[in-house]
């Protein structure tokens, strides 16, 4: 019989909801489950995890945990390892996650697979389905290891809904430090450009080639719709437009009428950023860009013929 | 101050991809590559510590002889030396078996810093750093987008999601992963070209580093690589240019957007 370990992240002292998908993932194997929470005051929450199904729930409970640091999260994750001693461990792809995977991999010499999509029983293995090339293919890794570690892409299951009569028992994890020190959580400064609330936003990509594309090219479509402007993030990396009108799991997360991603390839963390869209154009000379799958219509052509025909159509209708 | 920065050499990000023969990677032979984006932002910010003050940069990185031309680019971009590990041991080999390598470059380089990309465009794991920051016994930060350096100490922001950002103080020495847009990339200048040809790049095998072929042997194995397979997807609109527009101001308007 096999055994499960998830590390539950935490959000305002409740479980978060990719926790909650580490549950549907770990139970679709089967076998023993096993949760771990780790912080400071997190007794209700472990409560609530254990009650909605996270079996057997471990609380890591210490003023030293209170917030999160690399050295002392993977000590409190190694004492329920050795208590434990599961065959696979699982995190969530999260800055929490793909801070502690590699790192606790290296110390247990085990295989680690990250931003897992889904998790595949096959005879006495498992396979674990992950997408490379920024979502453009996808593959089915082997993992050998003891246990072996995976970190698991919010967003790819639905959250566990079931309700369960799980238990809490806590664990020591006196003592656990870390030699990097926590200072502070920031906000980015909020820009003016606030893309939640418009109905209609035209994001360009890095298919956009160069800035002043942005200004010719783009900047008079959307202006003929009375649009709000957009971007991936390699265009704000670029500095070509400000960080504020970044669209993404690092930007903003927009659910407009009406979307439209030109020369964007459609990366995970682009699409979790605007997937809730309405409707969804996109503009792309590549017909496998996995921005067509989210999108609605698609146009597979080169986004300098298509956007100034757009434009000149969408004023001629508005003269009509 | 020594800084060590491992990078990778990747496929061009405009590269078309083709899946190679054997099913487990692309097919790599006619492809032309680039220094991972991450990595160059982790580059570009051990030079700003360097023109800073005074600080050597060595660049590290693992592959086949065209790797070099990576390596040679960096050290046109202001690096002082290069370590290539090549070795036949190495093909195939994990984010585990790559971080082995590096942590026995770090082990006879003693850097006071790594810089590392925060995760590579190719297998997009993000192992590497966190890895190698165990193995070499250093505090780490992942996904860093600004490194304040003062005295025995650095304070980064770690990005989180959303855009909040997460403040961390490591003791020197100490390893940091880095995101894009941390800083803004200088090309190689053409006097930065023709000093790199004199630069020392050493070549490595991973019986120089003091390893074996098994010490490398993947953990994690590629079993099958292949398109993802499509779903519902867009319906794609036909024509040209001025039909396919139509199409599109018909659907704006039915939006009631136009
Ligand atoms: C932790 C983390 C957080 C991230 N957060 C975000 C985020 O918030 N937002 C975000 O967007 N990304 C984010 N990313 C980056 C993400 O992984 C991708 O790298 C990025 O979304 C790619 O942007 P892109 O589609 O513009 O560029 P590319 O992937 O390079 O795609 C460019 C596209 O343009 C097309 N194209 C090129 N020329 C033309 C032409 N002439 N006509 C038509 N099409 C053309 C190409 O076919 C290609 O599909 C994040 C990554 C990480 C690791």
């Amino acid at each position: 019989m096999s055994k499960t370990l998830i590390v539950a992240e935490l959000q305002n002292g409740a479980p978060r909801e990719a926790a909650l998908e580490l549950i549907t993932q770990a139970r679709g194997l089967g076998g023993e489950l096993v949760s771990l929470v780790i912080g400071s005051g997190v007794a209700e929450a472990a409560e609530d995890l254990a009650k909605r199904g996270g079996g057997r729930v471990l609380a890591a409970d210490d003023a030293a945990l209170a917030d999160y640091t690399s050295g002392a999260y993977a000590q409190a994750i190694r004492r329920a390892l050795d208590q434990e001693s599961p065959d696979l461990l699982l995190l969530s792809n999260t800055p929490i996650g793909w801070d502690l995977a590699g790192k606790l991999a290296a110390a247990l010499d085990a295989g680690v697979a990250t931003d897992v999509v889904r998790i595949e029983q096959e005879g006495d293995d498992l396979v674990f389905i992950k997408r490379m090339f920024n979502a453009k293919l996808d593959s089915r890794l082997r993992v050998t290891g003891s246990p072996r570690i995976a970190t698991v892409q919010p967003g790819a299951c639905e959250a566990y809904a079931g309700s369960d009569a799980g238990s809490v028992e806590s664990l020591d994890v006196s003592g656990c430090g870390s030699r990097t020190v926590f200072k502070e959580l920031r906000t980015a400064a909020a820009g003016g450009h606030d893309l939640t609330k418009a109905d209609l936003i035209i994001s360009g990509g890095r298919g956009l080639q160069k800035p002043e594309n942005f200004d010719s090219v783009l900047k008079p479509l959307v202006e003929a719709l009375g649009a709000q402007m957009g971007a991936s993030r390699p265009v704000v990396d670029s500095g070509w437009l400000p960080h504020e009108y970044q669209v993404g799991s690092s930007g903003q997360v927009v659910a407009p009428k009406l979307y439209m991603a030109v020369g964007i390839s459609g990366a995970i963390q682009h699409l979790v950023g605007m997937k809730n869209s309405n409707f969804i154009i996109a503009i792309n000379k590549d017909a496998d860009a996995p921005i067509f799958e989210v999108a609605d219509l698609g146009v597979v052509a080169d986004l300098f013929e298509i956007v100034p025909a757009l434009t000149e159509a969408v004023s001629a209708a508005k003269g009509g | 101050m020594k800084i060590l920065v491992c990078l990778k050499q990747v496929p061009h990000k405009d590269a078309r991809l083709d899946i190679a023969g054997h099913g487990t990677w692309i097919d790599d032979a006619n492809l032309k590559f680039e220094i991972n984006d991450y990595d160059n932002y982790a580059l570009e910010a051990a030079l700003r510590i360097k023109d800073a003050g005074e600080a050597e940069v060595i660049v590290a990185t693992i592959g086949p002889d065209r790797v070099v031309q990576s390596l040679r680019t960096a050290l046109g971009m202001g690096a002082d030396r290069a370590v290539h590990v090549k070795d036949e041991a190495l093909e195939g080999s994990d984010s585990l078996g790559v971080a082995k390598s590096l942590a026995a470059i770090a082990a006879q380089e003693s850097p006071d810093l790594i810089l590392t990309g925060l995760m590579s465009d190719d297998a997009n794991y993000g192992l590497t750093g966190p890895m190698l920051a165990e193995l070499s016994g250093l505090p780490h930060a992942t996904g860093i987008v600004s490194c304040e350096h003062a005295g025995e100490s650095i304070t980064v922001e770690r990005e989180l999601e959303g855009g909040a950002l997460e403040v961390v103080e490591l003791p020197l020495p100490a390893l940091v992963t880095v995101q894009t847009g941390m800083n803004e990339v200088r090309y190689a200048s053409l006097k930065g070209i023709m000093q790199a040809k004199k630069k020392p790049l050493e070549t490595k095998s991973v019986a120089d580093l003091g390893l074996q072929a098994s010490d490398v042997a993947p953990k994690v194995t590629i079993e099958k690589i292949y398109m993802p397979p499509k779903g519902e997807g867009a319906e794609i609109l036909q024509g040209s240019a001025a039909e396919v527009s139509q199409q599109l101001v018909t659907k704006i308007k039915e939006l009631g957007l136009l």
